[in-house]
């Protein structure tokens, strides 16, 4: 045994040199965050809660009843009750099991006029499946949750328009949609109207 | 007159058990320390995503498979959409090549980061741990920055990827790249030398090369006995050929060589993110002719063949593809090993039978091997080295 390795092996050099590195940690910044007092930005596009898109225009969720995703979900959590009445489609019903989804995203992706997002919420455990099928009346109200933490008040999923794929492929309605409104139309109005009489 | 004779005991170690990685069971039978023998059972997850993807198409079976080896998801998806791609004959662009490759040794840091994080606090060092998880952590932020997801991505497609990256990413990961050695270099001050550690690692769980080779093994497990065989120089795929990279290999083929592979390999990473950072060409990053979910010309005109979805662009281009190539096996370098696609086509949008060659189910049977005469403390050591994921395994 060479003079090193003795002096190595009785003062413990490799474990002092260790624990010299965990003392200097001690020094340094957290990166722990305190979850429920404190939370992470999510990114923009995460995939989390479902929702349907409330039209600024109608109020009304945009689905058409085109059964796209329902075709295109891996899971087959998705389904539409439809209705056709004088060459109309009437969406009844619109319901997705959120305990079977996998969140792929394939949904919205599909839609061709982007009635479907998946939101940035993630806490939404709850204590029975049941609660976590949602219908079509949850599906806004889990809407309107969400755009009320919003800080802009627009918005826009990068899904609707999948950036690898070429604009001329998408339907007409997805090329030209924008990022949407939050606040009621009419409320805009409204708005405008209070500023005249302001003036 | 009676004499006190020792019997051996039967032991269960898991499916609970937290040092087994997931629900792994093996029945040990032990002589005092001794093992005398040892069985793994698996199945504990079987999902049957083999069977669920016979009756899902191509695009739908995707998904699937990040739910295989979920700790380094984004390289199943690219196992997977090399097969589908050799089976139509789709040429990737040369922007998705660079994205997926970076993206795949992205996905083989933190899964090499969970493997040293597991490995360590099995065999009693808590804080590499903790470190190992702060960084997984940062990587875990870029694949939600581009993919909208942490841990089951579902990132590339058939023919490329699906979103592209922009220059907040890059400048995020290239700063991450950086500052990456120094971190691996800080498990190493940590556990390389430690008595402790060596003490359990060196000698344990030897396999030689010879051995290996007819165990079937792949991967890091491989390689620490000292054969040189890593899918990403044999069988080239995506952009591995035009980066610079060398394959670390061990010498001993124990618990300590796998270690030390492993912890090589986190820095031929780096480097080839470095590279792919440099070379990233511009262009499109999805084929012309991938298969894609058919958007109709105007929402009111609603087809029945609209909805069904497009798998090839023109019909009689298929019927070539189809004819050429009825079956195919693509694999990938995998963090635990080689990960294969073995794919049969009919007719149909939807594979007849899709095979997933899983390494970890081969690393699975060789645990006896490794542990057969051991200590049972050297069994936790062994499951550590060769790097199991339950949810691949058993499929």
């Amino acid at each position: 045994m060479r003079f090193g390795e003795v002096v190595r092996k009785i003062f413990m050099i490799e474990i002092l040199k260790g624990l010299w590195l965990t003392l200097r940690m001690l020094f340094s910044k957290p990166v722990t965050i305190q979850y429920p007092f404190e939370r992470r930005k999510v990114h923009e596009g995460f995939r989390g809660r479902h929702a349907l898109v409330r039209d600024p225009f109608t109020g009304k969720d945009k689905c058409i009843g085109c059964m796209r995703c329902t075709t295109v979900c891996p899971s087959r959590c998705i389904h539409i009750k439809r209705e056709k009445t004088e060459n109309k489609m009437v969406v009844i019903d619109y319901i997705i099991e959120a305990s079977r989804c996998i969140y792929c995203a394939y949904c919205v992706e599909a839609c061709p006029v982007c009635a479907l997002v998946l939101t940035e919420d993630y806490e939404y455990s709850q204590y029975k499946i049941e609660n976590l099928v949602f219908d079509k009346e949850r599906l806004l109200k889990n809407w309107d949750e969400f755009t009320k933490k919003l800080e802009k008040d627009y918005y826009f999923n990068k899904f609707w328009q999948p950036p690898g794929i070429d604009p001329s492929r998408w339907p007409k309605t997805k090329r030209e949609q924008g990022p949407i409104q939050i606040k009621r139309v009419e409320e805009i109005k409204r708005e405008g109207i209070d500023e005249s009489h302001g003036h | 007159m009676k004499t006190d004779t020792t019997r051996e005991l039967l032991i269960n170690m898991g499916p609970q058990h937290p040092a087994t990685h997931g629900v792994l069971r093996l029945v040990l039978e032990v002589e005092g320390e001794i093992i005398k023998k040892c069985t793994p059972y698996i199945g504990y997850l079987h999902r049957g995503v083999e069977k669920l993807a016979e009756d899902l198409t191509y695009v739908q079976a995707l998904p699937l498979t990040d739910r295989l080896d979920y700790l380094s998801s984004i390289i199943n998806n690219v196992g997977f959409c090399l097969a589908v791609e050799k089976l139509m004959g789709i040429n990737v662009p040369e922007r998705a090549k660079f994205i997926r490759t970076m993206m795949s040794e992205m996905a083989r840091i933190c899964s090499h980061l969970v493997w040293i994080a597991t490995h360590a606090l099995d065999i009693g060092a808590m804080t590499v741990f903790l470190y190992a998880m702060r960084d997984r952590e940062k990587l875990l932020e870029m694949f939600e920055m581009v993919t909208g997801a942490r841990l089951t991505v579902s990132y590339p497609r058939i023919g490329g990827v699906r979103c592209d990256i922009n220059d907040k990413f890059l400048e995020e990961l290239d700063k991450f790249i950086e500052e990456f050695p120094s971190k691996v270099e800080e498990y190493e001050t940590l556990i390389d030398r430690n008595r402790v550690w060596l003490k359990r690692t060196i000698g344990v769980g030897v396999i030689t090369a010879e051995e290996a080779i007819n165990w079937g093994l792949t991967g890091p497990t491989l390689r620490g006995s000292g054969v040189y065989y890593d899918v990403r120089k044999f069988f080239p795929y995506d952009a591995y050929d035009k980066v610079d990279f060398e394959v670390p290999i061990g010498k001993n083929g124990d618990v300590y060589d796998r270690y030390k592979c492993r912890m090589l390999e986190f820095r031929q990473s780096a480097k080839i993110i470095k590279q792919c950072i440099e070379k990233l060409p511009t262009g499109p990053i999805l084929a012309e002719e991938s298969p894609r979910i058919r958007m109709p010309s105007s929402p009111l005109k609603i087809n029945k063949e609209d909805i069904q979805f497009e798998i090839y662009n023109d019909d009689k281009n298929a019927e070539d593809f189809i004819k050429k190539f009825t079956e195919v096996y693509a694999s990938v370098e995998a963090p635990r090993g080689e990960l294969g696609f073995y794919i049969v086509c009919d007719d149909s949008a939807k594979p007849y039978r899709m095979r997933v060659r899983a390494p970890s189910f081969v690393h699975a049977g060789v645990l006896p091997k490794l542990c057969e005469g051991s200590l049972i403390a050297d069994v936790i050591a062994n499951i550590g080295s060769i790097d199991i994921v339950l949810g691949e395994c058993d499929r």
